[in-house]
């Protein structure tokens, strides 16, 4: 059952307070075709609690290729942990090749993060995600200010085309990195050994470092960038005016 | 047809980067002939005219682009490489795509 625009604008009104559970249940009766997107981080609570539902789901990676050691075992625990596939999404070898052959391979240190992502995360996630219906992420409104209107379910504003729309479940939106935390420990579910270590947000391994007690756990990621030149947007505040 | 570009001053002065990427591409391809008319949307100035076009426009991104055809009717285009595509009947790849694409959408920052 593919839910239209309309109805995915009203689903995320009605659920907007809704229980994770009830979320992702929502998600998985309403379409086949429907993967959750894991980073090897606290997002897995989202398999975790899919497993408690009962019903298969299909877990997809990305595998940018500069991730933590401790990351791939984590993978790995989780695959026979949960008994569950993962479906692994790796860089465009077309795409990776010549931008290492042109820059290296530490440019981000020199001129941003974002043109490795976008090979290394961004081009494998939209090609994973082209074959697919719908998707759950684990994305919360406490993670960073891009995130804090990130509603439980919504047409994906990123990777939807024209012809089709792609639907984006958000069961955690409304969770406190706290809540993920308890859950995590009141179910015994397996964590990434580099939480414990201070690191708060996990990407790949030169971009992300500990953090201190008190810091965002943002302040763990592309430390070394001004976060004024990362803004593009012109201020709400003078288009107030 | 009438393209207006609208790039950002930030609060220091300095266009900002995206601004001077966008500018760069226009300059190396030669696709600046086609640009009628640079509008600055100046931070520090809240009665510039580029903020007066965004706000009329209802756009919070920059650049942004204003293409007015031969019966008067504007489309703007916050995407750059959308305009090239439909506009300026260039070529885009899909590492400039991939680019945009990471830029644009906030919330893949931390994926």
């Amino acid at each position: 059952m593919a839910l239209s625009n309309i109805e995915i604008t009203t689903l995320a009104d009605v659920h907007k307070e809704s229980e994770p559970q009830d979320i992702l249940k929502l998600a998985l009766e309403s379409y086949d075709n429907i993967a959750i997107s894991f980073s090897g981080a606290e997002d897995v609570v989202l398999i975790d609690l899919a497993a408690r539902i009962g019903k298969d789901v299909r877990v997809f990676t990305l595998d940018t290729g500069r991730l933590h050691p401790e990351t791939y075992a984590y993978l790995e625990q989780v695959r026979e942990r949960y008994d569950v596939a993962i479906e692994v999404a790796s860089p465009d070898h077309n795409e990776l090749e010549p931008f290492l052959a042109e820059k290296g391979m530490f440019s981000f240190f020199e001129d941003g993060h974002k043109e490795c992502c976008s090979i290394r995360k961004v081009g494998p996630l939209r090609r994973k995600l082209a074959t697919l219906d719908a998707w759950i992420t684990g994305q919360r409104h406490d993670q960073s200010n891009t995130r804090t209107d990130v509603p439980v379910v919504q047409v994906d504003p990123a990777f939807s085309s024209e012809a089709n729309s792609l639907v984006k479940f958000n069961p955690i939106a409304n969770w406190s990195s706290q809540q993920v935390w308890d859950y995590i420990r009141e179910n015994e579910v397996p964590y990434n050994p580099l939480h414990a270590k201070g690191f708060d947000s996990i990407g790949c391994e030169p971009c992300t470092r500990p953090i201190l007690p008190n810091q965002h756990e943002r302040e763990g990621r592309w430390w070394w960038e001004d976060a004024k030149e990362k803004e593009c947007g012109l201020h709400s505040g003078n288009l107030n005016k | 047809m009438h393209i207006t570009m609208v790039k950002k001053i930030k609060e220091d002065g300095q266009p900002c980067r995206k601004c001077n990427d966008v500018m760069g591409k226009l300059e190396r391809t030669g696709q600046i002939a086609s640009i009628d008319h640079i509008i600055y949307a100046d931070e520090r100035d809240p009665s510039s005219e580029g903020l007066h076009l965004a706000r009329h426009h209802n756009v919070e991104l920059a650049p942004f682009f204003i293409v007015r055809d031969s019966d008067g009717e504007e489309k703007v285009y916050t995407s750059y490489l959308k305009l090239v595509r439909e506009v300026l009947n260039g070529k885009v790849t899909q590492r400039e795509e991939l680019m945009e694409l990471t830029e644009r959408v906030g919330s893949l920052d931390y994926i």
